[in-house]
C-alpha cells in the first residue's frame, strides 16, 4: 500500500499539535517517524488511524483520498496499528481479541470460535508468527502479547502496519526477535511505519527517516547517518550522546549488601542471595532483563519492602528493615522505577513535590506548620536549576511531561544532602534531551564523591554510566565486570552464565 | 517451547494464592458445619423432634397427591446435616477443586438455612409450631429469589458493559409503582410489564446520559436515582394510591402450573406453579447468557467493560454499546419491580426494602455472570425470606441477623476473605475518546 499524507494539521485548542506534515510510505518500505516524546508522532498515528479527525489537510490511500471517524474504518482500509500499551482484553483469549470487531459468526449471532482460531493459525503461518490461540492474554510475556497485536493487524488484511514505540516494553532479545519480523513482514509487501525515539533502532532497520520535532516536520534522514547527526535534528541542537566521565578514585564502602534475601508479592525468593558493594565516587550500573529481582532489591533498599534475611548497610549504618522514612533519614536518594507510582503525587503541585520526603524538616515547616514561602522559594530555586519545564511552580505535576517529571524527582532527591543515591531505570521514557541531563547530574553527584548504584534494562545506559557493572539474573548477582567488557558477554551473564564461562 | 515455560511460571503463584483462599473458604465452611453440630445438632436434645409438611398453600385443594407428614429426631438429623457440611469442607480443603468451590459453600449455607429451621421448629422449644412446611418455604423464598435475579440479571448488563448500576433498587421501586396502577387499571401483567420495563428504561437512560454524556460519578447518579425514586413514589402513593385505592389493588399475578410438571411433589410448586414473571426470569437468564458468553455482541458487550480503547481500535462504537446495556438493563430491572409487586398483590411505599441493592450483591457473590447470580440469589432470597418468617418460631436470636447474611457474604467476598472477584476492569470508570 501506498499511504501519503498532505498537510495534516491537527490543533488542541490553542495547542498545534501537528503543522501541516507531509509523509510517504512505500509499498515494501520500512519507514521510521522520529522524534522526541511530546513531538506530535502519536497525534499523527491516531489521526492516521481514525482515533481523530485532523483539522486540516488529506490522507491518500494508493492515491485516492480517504477520511476515518473511526477506527474500524481504517482498519478496514488496510491499516493496522500496534499500539505503545496494547490494545488487548487482558482477560481474553487471543483468539477472541484478534477476531474482536470482526468476527466470524455462525446463526443467531454465535461466535464461530473454531473459525476465529483456524483464521489464526492461518496467519500465524503464513507470517510465522506462532501463538496459542486459546492462551489467556494476561498470562503470556509481554513479547508474545505484542506478537498478538501484530497478528491481530495481520489478521484484519493490514497493509499499512503502524508501530507506536514497540521496543519501550521490550528486552532485547524480544527486541531482536521484532525487528526480524519487522524485515520479513516488509520483504512480504507490507509498508510499516516504526515510531521511536530510539536512534540504534532506526539506524538497525530504517528504509526512510522522518523527524518531527515539535508537531512539524524537520527533515529526512539516511540510516547511514551517524546517531549524533540524528540526535541533532530530532532534539534540534547538537546532543552529547556519550557521557563525559572524569576519573575519579572511589573512596571508602558506600553501600553494602551481604547475602540478601527478599520475596517478591507472591512470596517467592526475587533476590536470593545477593551480596554487593559500592563504594563513594562511584558507580555501579545493575545490568539485567526485567523481572530478574532488581525491583524488589531497590524496593529492600528504600525499606519499601521487607528483608527476609541478610543485611544492608549503608556507610556502616545497619538500615536492613529499616523503614522509608529513616532510610531517608540516613541519607539515601532514590529515582524509583515507576515515577508516577513511588515518585510523585501527581495531582499535587510541582513545589510539593519537590519538598514530598522532606515536608516536616526545617525550614519546610517548623512546630508542625508548613512554611509555604520556603516551599515556594525551593521550588523556584530547583526549577531553575534543573530545568524544569512548568508553566508554574503551582501547576500539577501531572501537568508536565513524562521528562519533566522526572527532573522532578531527580531534583528533589539530589537537592538534599546525600550518602548514597539509587536510581531505577532514571531515564526510561525520557527522550535524548533528557536523558543526557538527567546522566550528567548522575556523573556529576558522583564526580562529587557520592556512590551510586544504577538499575537499567537499558544496555546503552549501563555502559554509558558505569563504573562497574555488576549483572543480575534470577536475584543473583552472576558477575561484576568492567565497562570495557563486550555487549555480547554482558548480554550472555543476563541468561544466568557466569563471567568466567563466557 | 519458551511461551510455554513462561506461562506456567506466571500462573503457578497465582494458582497457590487461589489455593490459599479456597482454603480458607473450606475453613468458613468447616466452622458452619461445627457449629450446626453442636448448636442445631447436639443443642437440641436426643428427644426433640421436627416435622416437615410438603403441602402447598396454594394447591392443596387440587392435587391429586398427598405427602405426609414427616417426623425427624432433630438431634439426628442435624448432626447427619452437620456431617455432610464437614465433609464438604474436609473435602474443600484436602482436594482444592479448582472449580465449584462457592457452590459447595453455597450448599453448606443451604444446609445450614435448613438446619437452622428443624432445630427452630424442635418441640420442647420456645416455638408454638412444631412443623416446617418446606413447599411454602421454598416457593415462598423463590418469589425472592426471583426479584433479585431480576436485579442482579440487570447489574450483569450494566456492568459488564463498564456501568455500575447501583440505581437498580429505583428501578424496582419505578417498576412496581407503575405496574400496580397499570395493573389494576387494565387487568393485564403483560401492560404492566411493559410499561415497567418503560419506566425502567427511562431510569436507565438518565442514568446513561449523565454518566456517559457528562462523566458524572456512576454510584452517585444511581443514589440519587434510587432516594430520589423512593420519595416520589411515597408522594405519588398519598396523592394517587391513597384517594383512589381501586388504583392499587388486587395485583397477585396468577399462578402458571404447567400441566403434569406442576403436580410432581416439592418441585412442582417451586418451579412449574409459578407467574409468568417467574418463567420469564428463567427466559432471560438463559438469553443474557448465552448472549454474553457465546454471541458476538457478547464479546464486543465485555470488551466494552473490561478495556473499552482496545474496543474503539476495533471500530466498536464504546458509548452505544453502553447506553443500549444500561437502558437494557434498567428495562430488566424495571420487570422485576413488576414482578415483586405481582408477587405482593400492591405498591407500598418502602417496601423493595433493599432488595435492589441485595441483588447487586447477588452480582457481586456471582462475580458477575448470570449463572452465579442466579446462585446467589437464590441463596440471598431464602435467607431474606428467613429473616422475615422466623419469628414465628420465636427463636432466641433477632431474625435481623440473618437479614444481614446477604451483606455479610458480600464483604467477605469482596475483602479477598472467601473466593476471587474481579469486576470487569473497566467497571464504573468514565470512558471518553481522546
Amino acid at each position: 500500500m501506498r499511504l501519503e499524507l498532505r498537510g495534516i494539521t491537527k490543533r488542541f485548542g490553542s495547542f498545534t499539535a501537528n503543522q501541516r506534515i507531509d509523509l510517504t510510505v512505500e509499498p515494501g518500505q520500512i519507514h521510521c517517524l522520529l522524534g522526541e516524546n511530546g513531538a506530535g508522532k502519536s497525534t499523527l498515528m491516531n489521526v492516521l488511524f481514525g482515533l481523530l479527525q485532523p483539522d486540516e489537510g488529506e490522507i491518500l490511500i494508493d492515491g485516492e483520498a480517504v477520511h476515518f471517524t473511526n477506527s474500524g474504518e481504517a482498519v478496514r482500509r488496510g491499516i493496522g496499528m500496534v499500539h505503545q500499551h496494547f490494545m488487548l482484553v487482558p482477560v481474553f483469549t487471543v483468539a477472541e481479541n484478534v477476531v474482536l470487531g470482526f468476527e466470524p459468526v455462525k446463526s443467531f449471532g454465535r461466535l464461530d470460535r473454531n473459525r476465529a482460531r483456524e483464521e489464526i493459525r492461518q496467519v500465524s503461518q503464513t507470517y510465522n508468527l506462532e501463538v496459542d490461540p486459546d492462551a489467556v492474554i494476561e498470562e503470556l510475556p509481554v513479547g508474545i502479547q505484542q506478537r498478538v497485536e501484530i497478528l491481530k493487524a495481520l489478521n484484519h488484511n493490514a497493509e499499512l502496519l503502524i508501530l507506536d514505540e514497540p521496543t519501550a516494553v521490550l528486552t532485547p532479545q524480544e527486541i531482536d526477535a521484532l525487528m526480524e519480523i519487522m524485515r520479513s513482514l516488509a520483504a512480504s509487501g507490507k509498508s510499516i511505519l516504526f515510531i521511536t525515539h530510539k536512534l540504534k533502532e532506526v539506524k538497525a532497520i530504517a528504509d526512510v527517516i522522518t523527524v518531527i520535532r515539535q508537531g512539524e516536520v524537520v527533515g529526512t534522514a539516511q540510516p547511514t547517518d551517524s546517531e549524533g547527526d540524528l540526535a541533532a535534528l530530532m532534539v534540534g541542537r547538537s546532543v552529547n550522546l556519550t557521557v563525559a566521565k572524569e576519573d575519579v578514585t572511589p573512596g571508602e564502602v558506600a553501600l553494602e549488601i551481604t547475602d540478601l534475601v527478599v520475596r517478591d508479592d507472591r512470596g517467592l525468593p526475587a533476590v536470593d542471595g545477593l551480596s554487593l558493594s559500592v563504594r563513594a565516587g562511584e558507580i555501579v550500573a545493575l545490568a539485567g532483563v526485567q523481572g530478574n529481582g532488581q525491583t524488589e532489591l531497590v524496593e529492600a533498599i528504600a525499606g519499601m519492602r521487607p528483608v527476609e534475611s541478610g543485611s544492608i548497610r549503608l556507610r556502616g549504618r545497619d538500615v536492613t528493615n529499616a523503614t522509608p522514612r529513616e532510610v531517608l533519614d540516613a541519607g539515601l536518594g532514590h529515582v524509583p522505577e515507576d515515577r508516577q507510582l513511588h515518585g510523585l503525587v501527581l495531582s499535587m503541585s510541582v513545589a510539593d513535590n519537590l519538598v514530598l520526603n522532606t515536608p516536616r524538616r526545617a525550614p519546610f515547616a517548623r512546630r508542625g506548620s508548613r512554611n509555604l514561602g520556603a516551599v515556594a522559594q525551593n521550588a523556584s530555586d530547583l526549577v531553575q536549576r534543573f530545568d524544569i519545564r512548568t508553566t508554574s511552580i503551582q501547576s500539577p505535576v501531572a501537568s508536565l511531561s513524562g521528562g519533566n517529571q522526572q527532573k522532578v524527582i531527580v531534583a528533589r532527591e539530589l537537592s538534599r544532602p546525600l550518602t548514597f543515591l539509587v536510581a531505577s531505570q532514571p531515564t526510561r521514557g525520557l527522550d535524548v534531551g533528557s536523558i543526557e541531563y538527567v546522566h550528567r547530574q548522575i556523573v556529576d553527584e558522583r564526580n562529587g564523591g557520592l556512590g551510586v548504584l544504577i538499575v537499567s534494562s537499558e544496555l546503552d545506559e549501563v555502559l554509558a554510566l558505569g563504573d562497574r557493572i555488576a549483572v543480575m539474573h534470577k536475584g543473583k548477582i552472576t558477575g561484576v565486570v568492567d565497562p570495557s567488557t563486550s555487549r555480547e558477554t554482558i548480554g550472555l551473564m543476563m541468561t544466568g552464565a557466569h563471567a568466567e564461562e563466557s | 517451547m519458551g511461551i510455554v515455560s513462561e506461562v506456567s511460571v506466571a500462573t503457578a503463584p497465582a494458582r497457590r494464592a487461589h489455593q490459599g483462599r479456597t482454603r480458607s473458604i473450606g475453613v468458613i465452611m468447616g466452622l458452619i458445619g461445627l457449629f450446626t453440630l453442636l448448636v442445631f445438632g447436639v443443642g437440641s436434645g436426643l428427644s426433640a423432634q421436627s416435622s416437615l409438611t410438603f403441602n402447598p398453600v396454594n394447591l392443596s385443594g387440587t392435587i391429586p397427591w398427598h405427602v405426609g407428614t414427616l417426623t425427624l429426631s432433630t438431634a439426628w438429623t442435624n448432626i447427619v446435616l452437620a456431617l455432610a457440611m464437614i465433609a464438604l469442607a474436609v473435602e474443600v480443603n484436602l482436594r482444592l477443586p479448582a472449580r465449584g468451590v462457592m457452590v459447595r459453600f453455597g450448599v453448606v449455607a443451604v444446609l445450614f438455612f435448613f438446619a437452622l429451621l428443624l432445630w427452630a421448629a424442635r418441640t420442647g422449644g420456645p416455638a408454638p409450631i412444631n412443623f416446617v412446611n418446606l413447599t411454602a418455604v421454598l416457593v415462598g423464598s423463590s418469589a425472592l429469589a426471583m426479584v433479585l435475579i431480576y436485579g442482579s440479571l440487570s447489574g450483569v448488563m450494566c456492568e459488564r458493559a463498564g456501568v455500575v448500576n447501583i440505581a437498580i433498587e429505583g428501578q424496582f421501586i419505578g417498576g412496581a409503582f407503575v405496574g400496580s396502577m397499570i395493573a389494576s387499571t387494565t387487568h393485564n401483567f403483560i401492560y404492566a410489564a411493559v410499561v415497567g420495563a418503560l419506566v425502567g428504561a427511562l431510569l436507565g437512560l438518565i442514568l446513561a446520559f449523565l454518566s456517559l454524556r457528562y462523566l458524572s460519578d456512576q454510584i452517585i447518579v444511581g443514589v440519587v436515582l434510587v432516594t430520589m425514586l423512593g420519595s416520589l413514589s411515597s408522594y405519588l402513593n398519598l396523592q394517587v394510591f391513597t384517594p383512589f385505592p381501586q388504583y392499587n389493588t388486587g395485583n397477585l399475578a396468577p399462578d402458571l402450573p404447567i400441566p403434569l410438571l406442576a403436580k410432581i411433589p416439592l418441585l412442582g410448586p417451586v418451579f412449574f406453579n409459578q407467574t409468568g414473571f417467574f418463567y420469564l426470569m428463567i427466559v432471560l437468564v438463559a438469553l443474557v447468557s448465552f448472549g454474553l458468553f457465546r454471541t458476538r455482541w457478547g464479546l464486543r458487550v465485555r470488551a466494552v467493560g473490561e478495556h473499552p480503547k482496545a474496543a474503539t481500535t476495533v471500530g466498536i462504537r464504546v458509548i452505544g454499546v453502553r447506553y443500549v446495556n444500561v437502558i437494557v438493563g434498567g428495562a430488566i430491572a424495571g420487570v422485576g419491580g413488576v414482578a415483586f409487586m405481582a408477587s405482593q398483590g400492591q405498591f407500598q411505599p418502602g417496601y423493595t426494602s433493599g432488595l435492589g441493592y441485595i441483588a447487586l450483591a447477588a452480582l457481586i457473590f456471582g462475580r458477575w455472570r448470570p449463572s452465579g447470580a442466579v446462585v446467589a440469589s437464590v441463596l440471598f432470597g431464602l435467607s431474606v425470606y428467613l429473616a422475615d418468617n422466623l419469628q414465628t418460631y420465636q427463636i432466641p436470636v433477632p431474625t435481623e441477623v440473618l437479614g444481614m447474611f446477604p451483606y455479610v457474604i458480600t464483604i467477605a467476598v469482596v475483602s479477598g476473605l472467601i473466593g476471587r472477584v474481579r469486576p470487569p476492569a473497566a467497571d464504573g470508570i468514565p470512558y471518553q475518546r481522546d
